[in-house]
């Protein structure tokens, strides 16, 4: 035999039967049938688990570790598949409540078994003397290859999940089982512990032992599911949104009645999502206790659920969360990967018009990818645009570096919100966005013309090059109207500067440089004159009188007006004469966007090699600044300006305490000032000599401006007017993506480092992934499609991922060790489809994995059942008992289980009781809730 | 420059920027790098900016070198030069300590503010090591600086010419070393190749140009 089997391990055992079984023609076809079953299992038996799997034996997926053969088998003109379920990496022995055990495993306390089933519609024995007999040939078949697997048959109508089943135990014991079910009308007395206790008691009690002499041992779990957080609304989520992105308008002047979950969420300004915490499911398992009377087991009904010994509990995912066909979600993704295709579009025509008019480009607006929203629509999108909450906050310091790298705008910026208001703005198309940026771009001519100040646009100088190009023009152009606006204002009037300059700190600088001109002159003088008091402090009339003295007389004869002054410069006196040195007020570098500077610098590259071509911009500033500084120091020489302007080439001879102790020292004693320039400035021929021979003394507000605010803001509407198509799509499609990340980053999720974690990654990808399109260069148009498309699929993981956590986290805010838990686990769950971002992947797994609670967390959860209000108490009728803050078990399983000493005595001899065992005898499953109830009963015995 | 024609005359280009205080010797270094001379140059207005093409392995490299002015006064428009490069030297004068303390006062930042390019390579070279009777920033300082920001560090002379050579070199090295800055400076014609997997990019180059 060993040898035979040895053989069929290797050729699936064809020839095996024949060796074993040699003689088949006195045989009936139900020993026929035996044999066959046995050979089956002498096959599995022989490969054992492992090897099975490595056959290909079929995982199930819900109980873990869970894999199942099968063989068909074929009697009496029917069919019947064998299956061998059996486990693998089972580590000891099975505790009573794993989760996710097989329905017989759990019915039945079993590991390994065998199920045998007709291959019909039902797939069970209704038949009973069928199902014995079946029984029974799988028990002989199994006795005959000493095997010990249990062995069941599905009996009944499916629906009662009824089985039969038997096991022989190796020794003069065999186990029977039998289960079945009540899906309807369960009796009020098994609806409750008392009356279940006494339904296990009637198995055995009744024939062989008095009721008092044993003790009945049991185990409970009880499950509870919290109450749906968002009641009646998951139904009618999708058309709320629809109407809410309508008709706004006329919503906004009811109350809603109720309240999304995710109101104050970053994103609820933009959509609201599903709550994909549909609940929770908390399992309480109790120990296991033994039970003497019905009366204790009715009181147990009553026990506080923080009486139990272990709390795990697991979110309920919605569907749709794993979900990926399209338009099961509706977020930033979705509405990216439609501005996406509308980028793939803009490429069909050059100019943004071209897309409005009517006859052009298929522009059936029939069709709804390429609907316009109606004007009423658009109005209130530009008016939200233009009119709502104007200014910008400094939000700068609120983006990450990590953000920074993306080339889009600033999240709270004009065209970061004009994006963001285009991927909701009708379903995206590239016609709707034209649209709108034509608007746009009108709205934007109208600020300029009117000389009103661009909203949402910061008011500072430096434009961040490191934005998209489209904020930085409008950026330049909010400049723009702001000089405008004071060359306008310091034409009409001049009375108000003063009131004005003051009381924006912003433009202080910016204010004085451009007015504070001739009006400030007389002034000027005053201030000279106060000047001297101020710094010299106590030193005394004498000082100043002599200063006076020698200053004024100088003052007057070489340029009778000191002009444009900032002030003094610390001590610093001129060389030639007796003065302080004042710094002047100096114009503005012209402010650029990045295709001016690169303008500068590829004419710079194109003047070529040649030794000391520096720019003529350079050159034109350094000669503004000679030139003021020229004005208010009219009795400068150009070692002062150097001393000034580069003080590096100005190698003093003084002791080098002198700029830190001069505040007590006398004036006289630093003047004249000695040392010399340096070696690079005093060369002949010097650039900086020549430039300053040829600057004329005049104060920065008389100086040809080195910026045209006019000229340059009519140069940004041009940008604006003219802009392609292309050019246009990828600015959004870039400043889309970062101002969406942005919002979801500001969700609060407590302090998930994992989370973290995804998100900085989120940017870098983004970042790495759209810098091709911030070069201005041509790409491979459908590479860069896909590309983008694929970025959404991540994007859209990472917002599901946040949506999740959000919720988790709102849900479970004082218990953040279990937030954390839950959320790794379902990451995990998560993550295969993380990897594959080309094509969804089958996902139908359920979300399972449990987290136990810890005693200090038990609080928290106990709060995600709040105790029912009076309508909902009245509506339900409460009959099991096991009240957890009002809410009843969903399920409520137990296992009865009755030890019983055996000995020898049954073979007839009166051995002591002391050396007998004890084994279970009798063992009953329950599950019930209050309208459904499984038994599965196992009795041991010896017959 | 020229990637439309079909050979182009490099295989990359690279921007570097020369920063620091004023009168520290970037246009000396520069001139020295560029023409093996060495003048008294007039103090930089704002920017100066020369090409040289260097070869190095099999690979034709030209490099555009900006030289800014170290005065505060053209700092804001600095910051436009900041922009796509993939290499910044950052000198200071061995003699002169607050040029030494302005790099991570001023320069440092000025990088982190500005630089577009997150991976771009960064380079600490002290100059005017031929002074050494008026060393005042050690050795040590400069290591350690260069350690803490994560750069490259090089003593040189401009005057002497010591190390000049060596410090440019190092820096292109580098950046051919690091796949997505060599991805930005590839010519025209690969360009593709590189935007699609960075890391086999350097493979591809290799085998093209041998």
């Amino acid at each position: 035999m060993a040898s035979s089997i040895a053989r069929g391990g290797e050729d699936e055992g064809e020839d095996e039967e024949f060796e074993g079984f040699d003689d088949f023609t006195i045989a009936s076809s139900w020993e026929r049938f035996i044999s066959e079953i046995e050979a089956v299992c002498r096959l599995w038996l022989f490969d054992g688990p492992k090897n099975l799997v490595d056959k290909g034996a079929e995982c199930l997926d819900h109980p873990k570790n869970l894999y199942k053969v099968k063989s068909e088998l074929k009697y009496g003109g029917k069919d019947y598949c064998l299956e061998f379920y059996f486990m693998i990496n089972k580590d000891g022995q099975a505790t009573e409540w794993v989760d996710n055990l097989h329905n017989i495993q759990q019915s039945f306390g079993v590991n390994e078994f065998l199920v045998i089933a007709p291959l019909s519609a039902s797939g069970v024995v209704l038949d009973s003397p069928e199902s014995s007999k079946l029984l029974s040939a799988v028990a002989i078949a199994l006795s005959n290859c000493g095997s010990n697997w249990p062995a069941f048959v599905p009996v009944h109508d499916p629906s009662r999940k009824a089985y039969i089943g038997i096991q022989s135990t190796g020794t003069i014991f065999t186990r029977r089982f039998d289960a079945d079910r009540i899906g309807s009308q369960v009796p009020v007395r098994l609806m409750h512990m008392e009356g279940l206790y006494e339904l296990f008691v009637a198995k055995f009690a009744s024939f062989d032992y008095p009721m008092n002499y044993f003790k009945v041992s049991f185990g409970m779990k009880l499950t509870y599911r919290t109450p749906p957080f968002d009641d009646d609304e998951e139904d009618v989520l999708e058309n709320v949104e629809a109407e809410v992105k309508e008709s706004e308008e006329v919503n906004d002047g009811y109350d809603r009645i109720k309240v999304q979950w995710d109101d104050d969420c970053p994103w609820a300004e933009w959509y609201s999502a599903e709550d994909p915490i549909k609940g929770f499911e908390l399992i309480t398992i109790w120990p296991r206790n033994t039970c003497e009377s019905s009366m204790e087991m009715a009181e147990l009904e009553n026990a506080s659920s923080f009486d139990a010994e272990k709390w795990s509990l697991y979110p309920l995912i919605s569907p749709n969360m794993i979900d990926d066909s399209d338009g099961k979600f509706i977020g930033f993704a979705s509405q990216l990967r439609l501005l996406v295709g509308a980028l793939e579009r803009s490429f069909d025509a050059k100019f943004l018009e071209d897309f409005v008019s009517a006859e052009n480009i298929g522009s059936d607006n029939s069709n709804p990818a390429v609907v316009i929203p109606p004007p009423t629509v658009r109005d209130r999108v530009l008016k939200e645009l233009f009119h709502d909450g104007a200014q910008i906050s400094s939000s700068l310091d609120l983006e990450s570096k990590n953000s920074r790298a993306i080339k889009g705008a600033p999240l709270e910026s004009l065209f970061a919100q004009f994006c963001l208001q285009s991927l909701w703005f009708g379903n995206c198309n590239v016609r709707a966005i034209a649209t709108l940026w034509i608007e746009f771009v009108r709205e934007v001519r109208w600020c300029w013309e009117e000389s009103q100040p661009l909203p949402r646009m910061p008011s500072d100088l430096d434009i961040d090059l490191s934005s998209c190009l489209i904020h930085q023009k409008l950026h330049l152009l909010a400049i723009c109207i702001k000089k405008k606006n004071l060359l306008n204002h310091e034409n009409h009037t001049s009375v108000e500067i003063t009131g004005q300059s003051s009381d924006d700190k912003g433009l202080a600088e910016f204010d004085r440089n451009e007015i504070l001109d001739l009006p400030q002159n007389e002034s000027m003088v005053d201030e000279f004159d106060s000047d001297s008091p101020d710094s010299e402090g106590t030193t005394g009339n004498l000082t100043v009188d002599a200063e006076c003295a020698v200053a004024s007389p100088d003052a007057h004869k070489s340029c009778p007006i000191r002009k444009g002054s900032s002030g003094i410069v610390g001590n610093m006196m001129l060389l030639h004469s007796f003065q302080k040195m004042h710094a002047p007020y100096t114009q503005d570098a012209p402010v650029m966007t990045e295709d001016m500077h690169e303008e500068r610098l590829h004419a710079a590259e194109v003047c070529g090699d040649a030794f000391s071509t520096s720019g003529q911009l350079e050159r034109d500033i350094l000669s503004s600044d000679m030139s003021a500084f020229k004005a208010a120091n009219p009795d400068a020489v150009f070692e002062d300006f150097i001393r000034w302007h580069s003080p590096g080439d100005w190698e003093s001879e003084e002791i080098e305490d002198r700029s830190t102790g001069n505040k007590e020292d006398p004036d006289q004693c630093n003047w004249p000032p000695r040392g010399k320039l340096s070696q690079r400035m005093s060369e002949h021929g010097n650039s900086w000599r020549k430039i300053w021979n040829d600057s004329p003394a005049l104060p920065a507000s008389e100086q040809k401006p080195l910026f045209d605010p006019i000229r340059e803001g009519e140069k940004v509407l041009h940008y604006l007017e003219t802009l392609q198509p292309h050019h246009l799509l990828e600015q959004m499609v870039c400043s889309a993506f970062k101002v969406s990340a942005d919002t979801l980053n500001q969700t609060s999720f407590g302090n998930l480092q994992l989370m973290k974690t995804k998100l900085n990654q989120l940017y870098i990808t983004l970042a790495s992934s759209l810098r091709p399109l911030r070069a201005n260069r041509t790409h491979d148009k459908y590479e860069l499609i896909g590309d983008l498309r694929r970025l959404c699929l991540v994007f859209e993981n990472i917002e599901k991922l946040l949506i999740f956590v959000s919720s988790l986290h709102r849900k479970l805010r004082d218990a953040p060790r279990l937030t954390e838990a839950i959320f790794n686990d379902y990451f995990n769950y998560y993550l295969p489809k993380m990897g594959n971002s080309s094509a969804s992947i089958c996902f139908d797994k359920k979300f399972s994995n449990k987290q136990q609670v810890s005693m200090l967390e038990r609080d928290v959860v106990a709060n995600l059942f709040p105790p029912p209000t009076a309508n909902q108490s009245w509506r339900k009728v409460l009959s099991m008992g096991n009240l957890l803050n009002g809410h009843e078990p969903i399920l409520r399983e137990i296992i009865f289980s009755v030890a019983h000493r055996v000995g020898d005595c049954h073979y007839g001899s009166n051995i002591p009781w002391t050396h007998t065992e004890e084994i279970e005898t009798h063992r009953m499953y329950i599950r019930g809730t209050s309208n459904d109830l499984q038994v599965a009963l196992s009795v041991t015995s010896w017959d | 420059m020229d990637s439309a024609s079909s050979q182009p005359e490099f295989d990359y280009l690279f921007k570097l920027l020369l920063i620091g205080d004023s009168g520290v010797g970037k246009s000396s270094l520069l001139l020295r790098f560029t023409s093996d001379s060495f003048e008294d140059l007039s103090p930089t207005i704002g920017v100066d900016f020369k090409v040289k093409m260097v070869t190095m392995g099999c690979k034709r490299l030209k490099l555009a070198i900006w030289d800014t002015a170290g005065q505060e006064r053209f700092r804001t428009l600095t910051s436009s030069y900041y922009r796509g490069a993939q290499g910044v030297i950052m000198v200071y004068d061995v003699t002169r300590r607050d040029t030494f303390t302005n790099l991570s006062d001023v320069w440092a930042k000025e990088i982190d503010l500005y630089s577009t390019n997150q991976d771009c390579i960064k380079m600490l070279v002290g100059n005017k090591v031929d002074k050494e009777s008026e060393r005042v920033v050690t050795k040590k300082e400069g290591i350690d600086f260069a350690r803490q920001y994560g750069c490259l560090f090089l003593e040189c002379s401009a005057k002497t010419r010591v190390n000049v050579e060596q410090c440019f070199e190092e820096l292109v090295l580098k950046i051919l070393d690091t796949p997505s800055l060599l991805a930005e400076g590839s010519s025209g014609l690969k360009k593709n190749i590189f935007k699609q997997k960075p890391p086999a990019a350097a493979d591809a180059s290799t085998s093209s140009c041998c």
